[in-house]
C-alpha cells in the first residue's frame, strides 16, 4: 500500500507547481487555472509588496568576482568594484612576484607593463567584461539602486515620525541602547571597535555638523526665552523691514531747523504731525508681528492610542505638565510599578 | 445588582456586599433607605480576592467617559435692543472684574490685558484706556512690568493714536530705563512713523542712561540706515568712550574699514592696542583681528609684526591661537625663513620653560642646545651653553656627573 501510494504520489506530483496553493495536495495536478492564479497572486504581491526588499530582485547589478555573490539581496556597489580590482592587482602583482624574482630588470619591465595594463584595465574599474556603453548603463543602475535605497530609508524615517509615538512608559534607556547597538554593532564590529569609541564611524561631514553644533549657543528655553538679547535680535530682524523713504527724510531734513536733535533739544514732545500712510504701516508692521507670533508654538499630534489618565480635559492637560516636569525622573518608577517589583539595579 | 462594578457618581458609596452589616434594611418597621446599613464591627471571614475586580484604569475610563461637557455653552442669546446689549456688557464686564480681583493677589496681569483685549474689539477705547491704568495702578509691581507697558503702548498705535502712544511710551521709559526692549521699541515706532528727528532723540535719551554695546549698536545703525556717516561715527566714539573694551574698539573699526576708510581703522586698532591692559582675554582676539585687517588691505609686514607684538606682550598662557594664526599666515605669504624663525619661536619658548622649571634636567638643555644650533646663531648658541654648563649637578654621583661631561665635546 505504501508503495503504491509513493509511487502515484510521485506521479501526481509531477505537474505540481511549487508555488500553487495547491502543492500540499499530493494528488493535485497543476493546469492552466493553476498557472493564472500563480500569476495573479504574484502580481498581487508585488502590488502590495512595492518594497522590492521583501523579494530578492530579479535584476540586480552584479560582479561574479564578488565575495558576496551568493548573497540574492546584494547588489554591487562602487566599493564592491573597487575592492574587486584591488584584489585583483594584488593577485597579480603576486604572480609577476613570484614569476620574476629572479630577474630584477624583468621583473621592473614586468611591473611596469602590468601597471599601464591595469591603467588600462582600471579604466574599466575592474570590470573588464564590459564595453563602455556598457559600463554606463552599469553606473546609472548603480545610482538608481542607491537612489531607491535613500527614498526607502526616507520613507520608513517619514512613516516612524507621522505616526504618533508609542508608549514610553513601560520602555527605559535600555531599549534605545540595545537599538543604537543594533543599528551600528556590525559596523563597529567590523572596523574592531568598541561602543566606546563609535565616534570613530563618522565621516568628516558628520563630524563637522557635530562641532558646528558644540560651537553654537545653546538656545534660551523656559522663562529665559525673551531675554534682552533675544529681544535684541527681533528688534534688529525688524529694522530690516523698515522702508527708508530718503525724499521725506530730506524734505524735512531741510525744513526743520532742529534736525539733529539730542537730549536736551526743548523740540522734546512738541506735537508733529503724522501722514495717515505711515499709520497705516505702523499698523500693519504690528498686525504682521502679531500673526507671526501665532507660529511661535506649534499644535502637537494627538496620540490617540496613549494610555488614558485623566478623566477631564483639564486634568489631561495637567497630566501633560506634569509629564514634561517629572517624567523623566518618575519613569523608572513607573516602570517598576507597572512590572509589579522593582529590579534590582 | 449590578454585574459590572462601576463608579456611580450619584451615590455615596458604590454598592457592596460585604458580609458582616446588619441588614436593617429588610426590616420595613425602620423606614430607612434600602442601602442604608447600621453600623457594625465586621469581622471578614472570607479573604480572597472577589469574582469581581476592577482596576484603576478602568475607574479612571469610565469617569472620564461620563464627564460633563467643558464650558458648557449657556443658550445663545439674541439681543434685540440697547437695554440687552447694555445687560450683555454688564454681565461680562463683572465677569471679567470678578477675573481681576482673584488675579490681584497673583503677580501676572494676564486678566486685566484679556479685560483690555476685550473692550478693545469692542471699539471702546475710552474704557479700554481706563482698564489698562487700573491695571498699572493696582500695584508698585504693575508699574515695573514692562511686558504690561508694551501691551498698553501697542494698544494705542493699533489704535491709530499716536499721541497717546507718544505718552504711554514717554512714560515707560522714564519708569523702565534700563528695559531696552522699551527704548528699541519706542525709537522703532518713531522710524515707522517717518518722524525721524523723534527717533534720533529717542536714542540720544536713551544713550544718557548708558546702555551696553547692543544699545550703541542699534544707535549707529539706525544713523547709518539714513546715511548720516558722520553721526555715526560720532556715535561710535562716544561708544568707545564709554566702553573702552576691546570688543567695542573692534566694532568701531569694523565699522571703519567696511566704509573703507583704512586709515581711521588703523588708528582706531592703534588706539585699542594702547589703551589694552595685557591680561585682557579679548586682547588676542583684538590683535588677531587687526592683524587680519592688515593682510586684507595688503600691508605684508604689518601683519607678523603685530603677531610678534602681541606675542611678546601677551602671557605665555593664551598664545597659542595666535602662534597658529602667525604660521598660517607665514605659510601663505612669507619666506622660508619667516617661516623657520616662527615655527623656532614657538619651540624655544617650550623648552626654556622647560629648562626653567628642572634646570638639572639635561635632555632639555640639549633638545634647547640642538634648536639653536639648528638655526645656526653663533652667539647664541654659545650663550645657551655657558647657561648649560653652570647647572652643576647636586650630588656626588657619578651617573649624574657622567651625563653632564659626557655630550660636552
Amino acid at each position: 500500500m505504501g508503495k503504491e501510494t509513493v509511487a502515484t504520489v510521485a506521479e501526481a506530483n509531477a505537474k505540481s507547481l511549487p508555488e500553487c496553493i495547491n502543492s500540499s495536495n499530493p494528488f493535485h495536478e497543476c493546469s492552466d487555472y493553476c498557472v493564472r492564479k500563480i500569476a495573479e497572486a504574484r502580481q498581487r504581491l508585488d502590488d502590495e509588496v512595492p518594497d522590492s526588499w521583501k523579494r530578492p530582485p530579479e535584476e540586480r547589478t552584479l560582479h561574479p568576482d564578488c565575495i558576496n555573490a551568493s548573497n540574492p539581496y546584494h547588489d554591487c556597489s562602487e566599493y564592491c568594484f573597487k575592492r574587486i580590482a584591488d584584489a585583483k592587482a594584488g593577485s597579480e602583482r603576486a604572480q609577476k612576484e613570484d614569476a620574476g624574482k629572479s630577474d630584477a630588470t624583468e621583473q621592473q619591465s614586468e611591473d611596469n607593463e602590468a601597471g599601464k595594463q591595469e591603467d588600462a584595465g582600471g579604466a574599466d574599474d575592474g570590470y573588464p567584461q564590459m564595453t563602455e556603453k556598457q559600463r554606463k548603463l552599469f553606473e546609472l543602475q548603480l545610482k538608481m539602486n542607491e537612489a531607491r535605497k535613500a527614498n526607502q530609508q526616507a520613507m520608513v524615517a517619514e512613516k516612524k515620525r507621522m505616526e504618533p509615538r508609542g508608549e514610553s512608559r513601560g520602555v527605559s534607556k535600555q531599549k534605545w541602547l540595545e537599538d543604537r547597538k543594533k543599528k551600528i554593532g556590525k559596523l563597529l564590529d567590523s572596523n574592531g571597535l568598541d561602543m566606546s569609541k563609535a565616534y570613530m564611524l563618522d565621516t568628516q561631514e558628520t563630524a563637522e555638523v557635530k562641532y558646528k553644533k558644540w560651537e553654537k549657543e545653546p538656545a534660551p528655553h523656559g522663562w529665559d526665552v525673551f531675554n534682552q538679547k533675544t529681544l535684541y535680535d527681533a528688534y534688529k530682524k525688524r529694522t530690516k523691514n523698515i522702508e527708508v523713504d530718503m525724499e521725506a527724510y530730506n524734505k524735512a531734513k531741510e525744513s526743520d531747523p532742529e534736525f539733529y536733535r539730542d537730549a536736551s533739544s526743548l523740540q522734546y514732545g512738541k506735537v508733529s504731525k503724522v501722514p495717515e500712510e505711515n499709520i497705516d504701516k505702523m499698523v500693519k508692521e504690528l498686525k504682521d508681528r502679531e500673526a507671526k507670533r501665532q507660529s511661535f508654538s506649534r499644535r502637537r499630534k494627538f496620540n490617540e492610542d496613549k494610555d488614558i489618565d485623566s478623566i477631564n480635559d483639564r486634568n489631561e492637560h495637567f497630566n501633560k505638565k506634569i509629564e514634561r516636569a517629572f517624567g523623566k525622573y518618575t519613569l523608572e518608577i513607573k516602570n517598576n510599578l507597572e512590572r509589579g517589583t522593582a529590579l534590582p539595579d | 445588582m449590578a454585574e459590572h462594578v462601576g463608579f456611580s457618581p450619584w451615590r455615596s458609596r458604590p454598592p457592596r456586599r460585604v458580609g458582616g452589616g446588619v441588614e436593617a434594611a429588610s426590616d420595613p418597621s425602620i423606614g430607612v433607605l434600602t442601602e442604608a446599613r447600621l453600623p457594625r464591627v465586621t469581622r471578614v471571614k472570607n479573604k480572597s480576592s472577589s469574582k469581581l475586580q476592577i482596576t484603576a484604569e478602568q475607574i479612571i475610563r469610565e469617569a472620564r467617559e461620563q464627564r460633563e461637557p467643558e464650558h458648557p455653552r449657556g443658550p445663545a442669546r439674541k439681543i434685540a435692543d440697547a437695554d440687552e446689549l447694555a445687560e450683555y456688557l454688564l454681565g461680562e464686564r463683572k465677569k471679567f472684574e470678578d477675573a481681576v480681583r482673584r488675579a490681584a493677589s497673583c503677580g501676572s496681569p494676564s486678566a486685566w490685558v484679556r479685560y483690555a483685549e476685550w473692550e478693545e474689539r469692542r471699539g471702546d477705547l475710552h474704557r479700554a484706556r481706563s482698564v489698562y491704568e487700573r491695571a498699572l495702578s493696582s500695584s508698585a509691581a504693575a508699574q515695573r512690568d514692562h511686558a504690561l507697558w508694551v501691551r498698553y503702548a501697542e494698544f494705542e498705535m493699533r489704535s491709530r493714536c499716536v499721541s497717546h502712544a507718544r505718552n504711554v511710551w514717554d512714560r515707560a521709559v522714564a519708569l523702565l530705563p534700563r528695559v531696552d526692549q522699551l527704548w528699541l521699541k519706542y525709537a522703532h515706532m518713531e522710524e515707522t512713523l517717518g518722524a525721524v528727528a523723534n527717533a534720533r532723540q529717542v536714542f540720544d535719551r536713551w544713550m544718557a542712561w548708558r546702555p551696553g554695546a547692543s544699545g550703541w549698536c542699534s544707535y549707529a545703525k539706525f544713523e547709518l540706515r539714513y546715511g548720516e556717516v558722520d553721526h555715526a561715527r560720532a556715535v561710535y566714539e562716544r561708544f568707545v568712550a564709554e566702553h573702552p573694551r576691546p570688543e567695542a574698539l573692534i566694532r568701531y573699526a569694523k565699522f571703519e574699514a567696511k566704509r573703507g576708510e583704512v586709515e581711521r581703522a588703523r588708528w582706531v586698532y592703534e588706539r585699542a592696542a594702547d589703551v589694552l591692559t595685557d591680561d585682557n582675554e579679548d586682547a588676542e582676539a583684538l590683535f588677531m583681528v587687526f592683524a587680519e585687517f592688515e593682510e586684507g588691505c595688503g600691508e605684508m609686514e604689518r601683519a607678523p609684526t603685530i603677531y610678534k607684538y602681541a606675542l611678546d606682550k601677551m602671557p605665555k598662557g593664551r598664545t597659542d591661537e595666535l602662534y597658529r594664526k602667525l604660521l598660517a599666515f607665514e605659510k601663505q605669504f612669507g619666506e622660508c625663513e619667516g617661516i623657520e624663525d616662527a615655527i623656532v619661536g614657538k619651540r624655544r619658548i617650550q623648552y626654556e620653560d622647560e629648562v626653567r622649571k628642572n634646570p638639572l634636567n639635561y635632555d632639555s638643555w640639549f633638545d634647547l642646545i640642538r634648536l639653536e644650533e639648528s638655526v645656526g646663531e653663533k652667539e647664541r648658541i654659545r650663550e645657551v651653553y655657558e647657561r648649560a654648563v653652570t647647572n652643576v649637578p647636586p650630588a656626588e654621583e657619578k651617573r649624574y656627573w657622567r651625563r653632564y661631561i659626557l655630550p660636552m665635546d
